[in-house]
């Protein structure tokens, strides 16, 4: 197993500094392969009405009149070892990992992704943990009595869950829950070590908004998986051998039913902790969905960049773990 | 001057508040709407905002919050073009100038904020003399001098660290070359000989002609003092040193601002602003329909973006009157229009651009820009009714009958030798819904008087640059219309009107006369304009728009208008009619 996480770690590098290579190369080699110039792609950052002399002088501060192959470099060294940039009146240091400096906001990328990841991880934990139980439940139970009322009830919201986009049922839960009836009053994100109450009582929609969308597709998934398993021959021995129903189902159906469930699930988080964009935009939460967002808005590359690496970064390691956890859910694999 | 075309010209809805703008005191949607004299006090009403000071009171305490559906450029004063950020900026700093903090045409005034006078111009007009308030400090007590005026102008010279403010001082003053403090270091920060500072209070420019609107440029916020041991570059936005009456607590970079009040600062020293609440937030970056909702239920206090509420919260406090009576209309002082190019056949005849202005239904071109209340009231002139020097008139009937005069459009046609109409193109931003929709109303309505219109959809970035702006394109693709939009840097004729009719602002590329407007008369009217002054000065901008409607060469559609809303709980509010949103400046809370 240690070997085997060892690895896995190593490879999680490598496959890092591949994304971070095509990334590079999307926004800075294509569109100069294009024909645009270093020059040009200064001139989107210096404001109105620039003379040429200040889009040089733009050029040279962001270091794009540089070789490509030197630029990429010396952004690999950042994360590496850190920086050193100009502010104008000093040069700072952005330490490791620094992910660039934003060519809008004039501030290191990493800092800001830092501040921003607490948001997100903490609309996406917490939204997971009810999909999870919420759908996996409702999926062994409409399996369970397939074709009864329960059945098609959750099955049906299932669907609506599913077709529903989050900006929908987010606007709507608020609209209710928030301004009309005010059970949860001034929706904002409130950090979890200025009040753990709030942080809570502030997340209970956002949470629920995306629990209901995957929650919705994981009853369905999970359903699918039991009535499969639950018509296998070893199924029918356990029953024979005289163990109880629970017994059977939890560890011998739900068990098996599980594998594909956690493969998706891992996806699905890794995903999310990069950012939540619809939910963190419905709801006005700073985290990392915003910031892209707003990156993509303000054509601020380093910031894109740097928003990819951890969105990577998250996918890769949800999968390592996903990988460790086949172990547990399924004995027959071994590392 | 400093060509700014870009700036304006390309602003699409969203960008609009970027745009320094200002208001009307008119609450109708008619386009003759004119200034109207100020109350001074007023209860909740809709539109009482535009006119009169909404809940007045002394009271101090409480928090005011206030939302934004986007972040700044900058909350560095030296580094923002933002229009609202212009009008928040006021919390904490003290530029030379500001306008005056009263609703209606009042605060379209200019006057002293840091300085002590409006200044003395020489004879010759290139040097400018001002003195600033020896008593006023920095959040830290240190006495504000001269040379921190200076030292903030120069710091704006380097844009590869502030690159968003405005660059008029470049085109303006002597010494157009200097790099900048960051890259003068050795001259004790001092270098820009073109700001003489003989004494601790006295600040001399010197012009490289002379520029009568020069006291509007030095209202932007970068006249705002900067200590030179204080600036930290391009980190100085993250707090920059308050001489107004408040001072960063916190602020976290696009998310929230905490402002606390600034122990230093001295109300005598700075009239045009209160320190009522006792904590400001600013929440950043707030989706619209969140923001409009929070707005309505009390959890903030006012948008400070002040490009008015979302669609759903407009028809929601429109139909609604508690909610209405709380909200305001203005005018914004940005305009919408189409350019008649002179150069492009058969538009060089004037009548065939009199036809056009005439057959244009300016009803549904308005209901393309969103309606009477988010789109605007329908325009007669170039200039919106809340620019210094505007005068109602209506050549063309757009008022009388705004869906097209039909008869006397074809009328123009059999005079300009074309009876049964013509051919041309219109340019547009394909990108921009409004704008799109404004084209195919007009050539609707202009298909009625034969006049057949192409339309031509380009996008937005390099529409000024490549497209519209580039009167050779213009001419080699027969494209003798183009949509567009105006909003000016300071609230005057001259701020409106020259870059966009001067014969002199025709440019090969970025081109902001994009009418190819070179009427001797209007050239004369511009050059005459800068030796005079006063209400002399100001009749010229009147005589140009008359004239330049006369060519016809631009085809007005509406006086841009934003739905505002204001949290009752709020004191002190109204439109600073020069922003065309609330004054930022003096709000309270009452908690």
């Amino acid at each position: 197993m240690i070997y085997f996480i060892i690895r896995r770690l190593i490879m999680t590098v490598f496959l890092l500094l591949l994304v971070s290579m095509i990334t590079f190369a999307i926004f800075f080699l294509v569109p100069r392969l294009a024909g645009q110039t270093a020059y040009q792609l200064a001139a989107q950052y210096v404001g109105r009405n620039p003379i040429p002399s200040e889009i040089k002088a733009v050029e040279i501060k962001l270091g794009l009149n540089a070789p490509l192959y030197l630029q990429y470099g010396r952004y690999v060294k950042g994360i590496v070892v850190g920086i050193h940039y100009n502010n104008g009146t000093d040069v700072s240091y952005c330490p490791f990992p620094c992910f660039g400096y934003s060519f809008r906001n004039d501030q290191p990328v990493w800092p800001q992704l830092i501040s921003d990841a607490p948001v997100t991880l903490s609309i996406a934990v917490g939204a997971a943990v009810l999909w999870l139980l919420g759908g996996v439940s409702i999926g062994v139970l409409s399996a369970l009595r397939r074709g009864s009322f329960f059945d098609r009830l959750s099955m049906g919201i299932a669907l609506a869950g599913v077709s529903l986009p989050v900006f929908f049922t987010g606007l709507i839960a608020l609209e209710l829950f928030s301004y009309k009836w005010s059970i949860f009053p001034n929706v904002h994100y409130v950090g979890i070590t200025s009040n753990p109450l709030l942080w809570a009582r502030n997340l209970v929609l956002p949470w629920i908004t995306l629990a209901f969308l995957y929650a919705a597709l994981y009853a369905r998934l999970t359903r699918a998986g039991m009535l499969e398993t639950m018509g296998e021959d070893y199924i029918r021995t356990a029953r024979a051998k005289g163990l109880a129903e629970r017994k059977v189902v939890i560890k011998h159906g739900l068990r098996a039913a599980l594998t594909p469930i956690v493969t998706i699930f891992g996806l699905d988080l890794g995903l999310l902790l990069g950012g939540a964009i619809l939910t963190e935009t419905t709801y006005s939460f700073p985290g990392l969905g915003q910031f892209t967002i707003l990156a993509i808005q303000n054509q601020d590359l380093p910031e894109i960049m740097g928003v990819v690496m951890i969105a990577s970064f998250f996918i890769v390691i949800a999968n390592m773990v996903v990988d460790i956890l086949y172990a547990v859910v399924d004995p027959r694999v071994r590392f | 001057m400093k060509r700014r075309s870009i700036f304006a010209a390309t602003a699409t809805a969203a960008a609009a508040a970027l745009l320094i703008s200002a208001c009307s005191s008119s609450s109708g949607s008619s386009g003759s709407s004119t200034t109207t004299p100020t109350s001074t006090t007023g209860t909740a009403a809709f539109n009482a905002g535009i006119t009169s000071v909404v809940n007045p009171s002394t009271h101090k305490g409480g928090t005011l919050t206030y939302e934004v559906r986007g972040t700044p450029d900058s909350f560095d004063p030296g580094n923002t073009y933002y229009a609202w950020v212009l009008d928040f900026d006021h919390l904490y700093t003290m530029p030379l100038f500001g306008y005056k903090s009263c609703p209606g045409s009042c605060g379209l005034q200019l006057v002293p904020d840091l300085a002590t006078n409006m200044g003395t111009t020489s004879a010759n007009g290139l040097t400018y003399t001002v003195q600033i308030q020896p008593d006023v400090k920095f959040e830290n007590g240190t006495v504000v001098t001269s040379q921190d005026v200076k030292y903030a102008i120069e710091r704006t010279y380097d844009r590869s660290v502030l690159a968003n403010g405005p660059t008029y001082y470049q085109a303006l003053l002597t010494d157009p070359t200097y790099p900048g403090p960051y890259k003068d270091r050795a001259k004790n920060l001092m270098g820009l000989t073109a700001i003489d500072t003989p004494n601790a209070t006295t600040l001399v420019f010197h012009l490289q002609a002379p520029f009568p609107d020069l006291p509007y440029v030095l209202a932007f916020p970068n006249t705002a003092p900067v200590l030179p041991s204080a600036d930290t570059g391009s980190n100085y936005q993250l707090h920059p040193l308050s001489t107004g009456p408040y001072m960063f607590k916190s602020y976290t970079l696009n998310k929230q601002l905490i402002l606390v009040p600034n122990p230093n600062w001295n109300a005598s020293t700075d009239p045009n602003a209160e320190q009522l609440a006792s904590e400001i937030v600013v929440n950043l970056n707030i989706n619209q329909a969140d923001l409009d909702n929070n707005l309505i239920a009390g959890n903030a206090d006012i948008d400070a973006y002040g490009a008015g509420v979302g669609p759903a919260a407009q028809a929601r406090i429109l139909s609604t009157p508690s909610l209405k009576a709380d909200a305001d209309n203005p005018i914004n002082g940005f305009a919408r229009f189409v350019y008649l190019d002179t150069k492009v056949a058969p538009l060089t005849n004037l009548h065939c651009r009199e036809a056009i202005e005439y057959a244009a239904n300016k009803t549904t071109m308005q209901t393309a820009w969103g309606g009477p209340v988010a789109g605007g009231a329908i325009a007669s002139t170039i200039m919106p009714p809340v620019i210094v020097g505007y005068k109602s008139f209506d050549y063309y009937n757009a008022l009388s009958q705004p869906n097209g005069d039909l008869s006397a459009a074809k009328a123009q046609l059999a005079a300009c030798g074309q009876p049964n109409g013509f051919t041309t193109a219109m340019a547009y931003r394909s990108d921009n819904p409004q704008e799109t929709a404004e084209a195919t109303a007009l050539q609707a309505s202009l298909a009625a008087v034969g006049i057949k219109l192409t339309l031509k959809g380009f996008p937005s970035g390099p529409y000024y640059t490549n497209f519209a702006g580039d009167p050779a394109y213009m001419s080699s693709h027969n494209i003798g219309l183009a949509g567009g939009g105006w909003g000016a840097d300071w609230p005057d004729g001259y701020g409106f009107l020259d870059e966009l009719l001067n014969g002199n602002a025709i440019a090969p590329t970025g081109n902001t006369n994009i009418s190819m407007e070179n009427d001797p008369v209007i050239n004369n009217l511009f050059t005459k304009s800068s030796t005079l002054s006063g209400a002399a000065r100001t009749a010229v901008w009147a005589q140009i728009d008359e004239q330049a409607m006369k060519d016809a060469v631009i085809l007005p559609a509406v006086y841009q208008k934003t739905l505002l809303y204001r949290n009752p709980a709020t004191t002190n509010v109204y439109v600073q009619t020069y922003y065309g949103m609330y004054n930022y400046a003096v709000m309270g809370v009452n908690s």
